[in-house]
């Protein structure tokens, strides 16, 4: 069990937000909004990242033995996680964020096949770190509109899951060091003040309608 | 500056007016639900079409004209939009 904490740490992870996937896809069933889509498609995307980065340690405990996880397991969990951070940036209108021409969109894509998997990791992380800052702070604007105190919650979560994210991809500077644990357990933080909020959602009473839109 | 509405929300209103703000018992007309949710004719029509064919709403034929009144599975989607109208408030985000 050389990986205990990073197993825990990523089911937490898995958990949390496979939950408030849930709770965004039984919105988007009973209202149809294209916002609780994007929400769902975020967090079931976030979920999944982390499921996979999980499964990565578990059979690294217990099948392989190595010493160290897969580097690729590793990115592809990041690179499925900063999907779902895109979502949740994208659902705050950030319709700026790819270039309007076609040339520019496929030269674009191009450099994710020219580099290793440790340098596409560097690529999502930092991806990663500018949206959730992005949504961070769009969060707290709204705040300052809406009052609702759940967006200071979820804004704080934003900016927890912003700086695991950048501790994360800092700890390639020091990879032994404890930098990538404190970054996991930010990033765990992150998520709860996430769920906070959205776990005072009253959901007992709504009902499955499968004829609305 | 008049507050962007986005679809999801003028139908909350339509709903909500037929719910708790209605003239009488037998159900709102066009003309005051054009007034309550401060929505153009032409755009009500094609909501109202759509609300009562989903069951959202019940049209009753009134001397003449058309009445509306909220169904059972119209309040159960107001609940779901004002529960969930918290869930994305929550994100700074509108449903």
């Amino acid at each position: 069990m050389e990986f205990l904490l990073e197993e825990i740490l990523n089911l937490i992870g898995f958990l949390i937000g496979l939950t408030i996937g849930i709770m965004a896809s039984i919105g988007f069933r009973n209202t149809g909004s294209p916002t609780l889509f994007r929400l769902t498609i975020a967090f079931f995307s976030i979920s999944l990242g982390f499921f996979v980065i999980w499964t990565g340690y578990m059979v690294e405990d217990f099948v392989i033995k190595s010493g160290t996880i897969e580097r690729w397991i590793q990115t592809l969990g990041i690179a499925i996680q900063t999907i779902g951070y895109f979502f949740i940036a994208f659902s705050h209108s950030i319709k700026s964020f790819f270039p309007r021409s076609s040339y520019f969109r496929s030269v674009g894509v191009l450099p994710l096949f020219l580099v290793s998997s440790v340098q596409l990791e560097h690529i999502f992380r930092s991806v990663s770190f500018i949206l959730l800052a992005y949504g961070a702070i769009e969060t707290m604007l709204s705040y300052l509109d809406s009052r609702n105190k759940g967006a200071i919650s979820v804004s704080l979560g934003l900016s927890c899951l912003a700086l695991g994210e950048f501790l994360g991809w800092y700890s390639f500077v020091f990879p032994e060091s404890i930098l990538y644990p404190i970054s996991m357990v930010i990033k765990i933080g992150g998520l709860i003040a996430l769920f906070i909020p959205v776990s005072k959602v009253p959901l007992t009473k709504i009902k499955f309608d499968t004829d609305l839109e | 500056m008049a507050e962007y509405r986005t679809h999801m929300k003028i139908i909350g209103d339509i709903l909500a007016t037929t719910r708790d703000n209605l003239q009488d018992e037998d159900g709102a007309t066009v003309t005051y639900l054009i007034r309550k949710a401060n929505i153009s004719h032409s755009r009500i029509s094609r909501i109202l079409k759509t609300l009562v064919s989903q069951g959202l709403l019940e049209q009753l034929a009134f001397q003449g004209s058309n009445k509306y009144k909220i169904s059972q599975t119209g309040r159960e989607f107001l609940q779901a939009y004002y529960t969930f109208t918290n869930f994305a408030d929550n994100f700074g985000l509108s449903i």
